[in-house]
């Protein structure tokens, strides 16, 4: 176990690295000079060699690479060019958002995808596993901007009966929580499909497992059989699925954000990318992939404390 | 996730046709023939569009779907059905560009792990670090690098793609290199360019094609949807993503400016998806992708 | 469309609305919600020029004088009168005496001096306004009291007191400033205006809080005392369509960003209200780079004049709310020029095509003209927005057909301003806000103000000279007559395309009243004095 998880650990340490090295060569192959956008179009050309020398432009590249661990190791991701404002004080703005619009995805269209995957799985080649495949070979084909539109059209516009102009507050309130509903739903609405179909092949898998016919055939009833044995023992691969997939899910997350004018990360970093806010988008895109790390780390282990398997491999 | 591909028949010059088997299956016949249908829409379109998809008429902004536009025309009084035809031909080849120079340089890097077996740990070391990245952060890295712009997205989807087709190939590759025949190849002294290119490559093309059908949905989508966001075409380029977004602002008074571009990219996806689906079942059932 | 699921969760999450009995986000009774589309890279009258600046600023801050709705009549502002020398130079402000900032500090003589010096770049560190030209040509300003302040200048400028209403003339707390230094409008703010800087979160929202002791609002407005409500908040929703809805949905009341293209459908909500400006000038054009290839030839640019169909594209692309334009100044604007009206090359694709051919421009074989080698193409920047987006593409097709190719390239506002600086187009679309004739085109066509916001490169001395008899205007009649020769030389060189003149309209709720359109520097909602909430 500790052995698996060092390793796990281990290989996530490169990557890491990876991410802050990319990180930092963004902002050394952007066609545009930092100074130049930073001192605004009409600065005098002692304007911006000051600001070079204040950003440290002017030294070789490896201290300014050792410069930037440093002030990040320090939280100090630098200011926006835009507006001067410490990035780390906008992404610390932004993160709780996102995660909390990740969350309120998740906590609906896990179950229910699950809960899709198993009935098609168990009424295998029936009608209703047709239909359940169907719904979910939808979900992986639409794009989440259509689902997202369409909720707005409808719910949102002709029927007046949700807002979709960002956040409404924080979710314990009737505002926020009501603002969450359709950026949820249009977010888990295309993670279902994902879900219910690893749920599916897993369920299936286990359904023709020894230990489950051993459990039918000590004449259990059949919906203890599917819940106790085929369903949890298939739980594991979809959790560790499911952690594979965040990926999609924030792919997801930064159109949503959009469409619905939702203040989380993934809006702030292609305002950012658009306006050549490079910090800006250095800093979201260091902790989107940062966050995406770790989330894998965390279900990696946690694949390996729910399975014995893993760890002895 | 493993990859277990069984061997088509070895050289065998009787193979059963994939159309063949495709058309055994409803899903697979239905989606195969969309799949050409939008294929042929694609090659076609300067000959299929009803008029210029550059052309605007001021007369007719925003106009919804009529018997002289069939899918109306855009805020710029622009054919719709024109444009999502030319469209089509920026989409699909995005995809198609994205698909073969990450599939391409995926299957090399596969065949190279699962051949020589020193260098795989390494390889795959490395592909496992890029799988770590969703595929939107490479799109957004790189559109932050080089800017918004279709050159962007493509260069981004193929590095999405160059890990997953690799583990596909090696994980299919490493099946028939267990298997007798190569061992025989190699016994009598067979080199192993042509043991690679002759042997293990055509045996892994079912996996290859399996996947890259389902990937070809998945690139497109994510590139659509980067197109959406302002990252990846530009206007007045037409790409359905983008045509999506720029209706975006009259989805009230004329939602048929961004709901049937969006459709015909869910259309496109969901054709290849399903066929991407039957070809497994048809050609291998085992495999898991 | 929907799918079977969809329209279950649909129906379930209908269900759980109405059970929550929420049909739209109530807002508290003490504030009032603002919508637009973008946000101020900062609110520093000194530092920035953008709308959505001017537009918070206008309420935190007041000026010397105060501009009426008729867009001439200057009225009373932090200045309650003011003498002007015999000779126009020197302008003396008498200050109000019962001003105070809303940090509670008395609003000095001192503090006129430090922000008008601060806007034209003579405080250290210097901060270069984009505009310091509007303060006139300064010779020194002087706190001659705690209550009197003398300007003068090195030259009349007959458009003092209205440039000295707008934004940029905001006065600010030298404290304040010194403090934050390059966070100043960043992280905080401090001026004597009805609102004070409460919260800002940058591309969300800007909150600001009333201003308890304020009493010394514009005359044109009905309000005498402090505002109405506690708190404006700002809100920022870039897409368009959600504007709409949060404001039929009462999410939010008042709005000046609905594109024209809702207007119709809007006028038919019956809880909509709408407030116009007649008075109301902001040109959209296409501006040309004079010395640049192709585009310096003047058959060229008025070829294009003709190629482009300007009521087709007012209708297309304002839907009809925007006045199609040919001169480069409003009808309504002080010193408009009918005659040049009519110099400026009318729609007429068959004459365009015509024009070139006889100016040399033969079709080549890929349907764009050529002459002694050189393509009939040129390149266009502009600020990616939607109108611009469609325009340029509306452009561009009307081009094609007389066989001109437009290239166009857009760019995300706050990488194209400085883009826009450069000299890599050859021309460009841009809309701005004036108040005259002698002001708008003071702002484009003197040669000092290349290479921006001259960015057409004019540099032509007799146009120097008259604008500069213009500026001093110190006889109304002589203005008119030298800015109308300037209208006529700018319709015949046709380096200037008026695409179309917007209409400024100001949607609200009716819980809230006192929405009235203003429009100075295109700011709708004029120090927001009079909002109030009724209901």
């Amino acid at each position: 176990m500790l052995r698996h998880a060092l390793h796990r650990i281990g290989l996530a340490v490169p990557v890491l690295f990876g991410v802050l090295l990319i990180g930092f060569l963004l902002m050394q192959v952007v066609p545009t000079d930092p100074a130049t956008v930073r001192a605004g179009p009409q600065a005098t050309e002692d304007v911006i060699a000051a600001i070079r020398a204040e950003l440290g432009l002017d030294q070789p590249i490896y201290v300014q690479f050792g410069k930037y661990l440093w002030r990040l190791a320090h939280g100090d991701l630098g200011v926006s060019l835009i507006n001067n404002m410490p990035v780390t004080q906008e992404l610390g703005s932004t993160i709780g958002p996102t995660v909390e619009l990740m969350l309120a995805a998740l906590v609906w269209s896990i179950p229910v995808g699950i809960f899709l995957g198993t009935i098609a799985a168990y009424w295998r080649g029936s009608l209703l596993d047709k239909a359940v495949m169907a719904v979910s070979i939808a979900g992986v084909s639409v794009p989440v901007f259509f689902l997202g539109l369409v909720l707005i059209w409808f719910v949102g516009f002709e029927w007046n009966l949700l807002p979709f102009t960002g956040r409404g507050g924080p979710l314990w309130t009737l505002d926020g929580l009501l603002a969450i509903i359709l950026p949820a739903v249009t977010l888990g609405g295309v993670f279902i499909g994902p879900v219910a179909r690893m749920t599916r092949t897993a369920v299936v898998d286990t359904l023709s497992a020894e230990h489950v016919r051993t459990a039918r055939a000590k004449g259990l009833p059949e919906h203890l059989v599917v819940l106790r044995h085929a369903l949890r023992n298939a739980l594991i691969p979809v959790v560790t699925l499911i952690g594979l997939q965040i990926g999609f899910l924030l792919g997801g997350a930064v159109v949503t954000e959009t469409i619905f004018s939702w203040p989380g990360v993934g809006r702030l970093a292609v305002g950012a990318i658009l306006s050549a806010d490079f910090p800006m988008a250095q800093g979201t895109i260091i902790v989107l992939s940062a966050g995406f790390i770790l989330v894998n780390l965390i279900v990696d282990l946690l694949y390996a404390v729910l399975d014995p398997r893993v760890r002895q491999a | 996730m493993s990859a277990a591909a069984i061997p088509l028949a070895d050289q065998g010059p009787r193979r059963p046709s994939v159309v063949r088997m495709l058309m055994r299956d409803t899903g697979g016949a239905i989606s195969l023939v969309f799949v050409v249908l939008i294929l042929l829409a694609a090659v076609f379109a300067p000959w299929l569009a009803p008029r210029d998809p550059f052309d605007t008429n001021l007369m007719a902004i925003m106009s919804p779907p009529s018997e002289e536009y069939w899918f109306g025309t855009d805020g710029q009084g622009r054919d719709i059905l024109a444009r999502m035809l030319y469209g089509l031909r920026v989409t699909l080849g995005m995809g198609f560009i994205a698909l073969i120079v990450g599939g391409v340089i995926g299957a090399v890097i596969g065949f190279l792990a699962a051949f020589y077996r020193r260098i795989d740990g390494l390889l795959m070391r490395f592909m496992d670090i890029l799988l770590s990245f969703p595929a939107i952060l490479f799109g957004l890295a790189l559109a932050a690098i080089f800017g918004p712009g279709l050159t962007s997205v493509i260069i981004a989807l193929s590095i999405a793609t160059v890990p997953l087709m690799a583990r596909i190939v090696r994980g299919s590759a490493l099946v028939v290199m267990g298997l007798d025949y190569i061992e025989a190849a190699r016994a009598i002294g067979m080199s192993d360019r042509r043991l690679i290119l002759r042997h293990l490559a055509p045996n892994c093309l079912s996996a290859i094609f399996v996947f890259s059908t389902l990937r070809l949905g998945q690139v497109i989508l994510l590139g659509s949807a980067l197109s959406f966001l302002g990252l990846g075409a530009q206007p007045p380029m037409a790409e359905l993503g983008a045509m999506a977004a720029q209706g975006r602002n009259f989805l009230f008074i004329a939602p048929h400016i961004s709901v049937i571009p969006s459709l015909g990219i869910f259309v496109i996806v969901l054709a290849f998806n399903l066929l991407g689906d039957a070809l497994r079942d048809a050609l291998d059932p085992r495999l898991r992708i | 469309m929907l799918k079977t699921w969809q329209r279950a969760t649909l129906g379930g999450l209908a269900g759980l609305a109405l059970a929550l009995g929420a049909q739209a986000q109530t807002q508290p009774r003490n504030q009032i919600t603002i919508m637009r589309e973008i946000d101020s890279d900062r609110y520093d009258p000194h530092r920035s020029t953008a709308l959505a600046g001017g537009e918070v600023i206008s309420m935190m801050t007041d000026t010397l004088v105060n501009m009426d709705f008729d867009m001439r009549t200057i009225q009373p502002g932090l200045a309650e009168r003011w003498d002007v020398s015999p000779d126009g130079k020197t302008y003396t402000f008498h200050l109000r005496t019962d001003v105070t900032f809303c940090d509670g500090r008395p609003f000095v003589a001192d503090d006129v001096v430090f922000s008008i010096n601060r806007w034209i770049g003579r405080t250290t560190p210097r901060v270069a306004s984009p505009v310091a030209w509007r303060a006139g040509n300064v010779k020194e300003i002087r706190a001659v009291d705690a209550h009197t302040v003398e300007y003068e200048l090195n030259e009349p400028f007959g458009e003092l007191l209205a440039q000295l209403s707008q934004y940029f003339g905001s006065i600010v707390d030298r404290a304040s400033v010194e403090r934050l230094g390059d966070n100043f409008g960043v992280q905080g703010f401090n001026g004597t205006g009805p609102y004070c800087w409460g919260n800002w979160t940058p591309r969300t929202e800007m909150v600001l809080n009333r201003h308890p002791t304020y009493h010394w609002g514009p005359a044109s407005l009905q309000n005498r005392g402090p505002a109405n409500v506690e708190r404006i908040v700002w809100r920022v929703i870039p897409e368009a369509a959600a504007r709409v809805a949060a404001l039929q949905a009462g999410q939010a009341d008042i709005t000046q960003y609905i594109p024209e293209a809702f207007w119709d459908a809007m006028r038919r909500v019956p809880t909509i209200r709408t407030s116009t400006q007649p008075n109301y000038f902001w040109d959209v054009f296409l501006g040309f780079k004079v010395d640049k290839p192709v585009v310096s030839d003047v058959a060229i640019r008025r070829a294009v004049h003709m190629a482009v169909d300007r009521v087709g594209l007012a209708r297309a692309v304002w839907s009809g709310h925007a006045l199609p334009a040919r001169n480069i100044i409003n009808p309504a604007a002080l010193d408009y020029d009918a005659q040049s009206d009519a110099m400026v090359p009318a729609y007429d694709p068959a004459a365009a095509r015509r024009l070139l051919d006889e100016a040399g421009w033969r079709m080549g074989p890929d349907g764009v003209r050529v002459k002694d080698g050189q393509r009939a193409t040129f390149l266009l920047y502009a600020i990616n927005n939607l109108s611009n987006q469609r325009s340029s593409e509306i452009v561009q097709q009307g081009l094609r057909q007389v066989g001109i190719e437009m290239r166009v390239q857009l760019f995300d506002a706050t990488v194209g301003w400085g883009r826009l600086a450069t000299q890599e187009f050859d021309a460009y679309i841009l809309s701005y806000p004036y108040i005259s004739a002698t002001d708008a085109m003071s702002l484009y066509w003197h040669s000092r103000n290349r290479p921006s916001p001259n960015r057409m490169n004019w540099n032509d001395p007799e146009t120097d000279a008259w604008l500069e008899e213009a500026r001093r205007g110190t006889d109304p009649a002589r203005r008119a007559e030298v800015t109308a020769l300037i209208q006529r030389r700018l319709a015949e060189q046709a380096p200037w395309l008026t695409l179309a003149r917007n209409e400024l309209r100001i949607f609200s709720t009716p819980r809230v009243e006192g929405v009235r359109a203003h429009g100075l520097y295109g700011i709708g909602i004029y120090k927001g004095l009079d909002l109030r909430v009724v209901r």
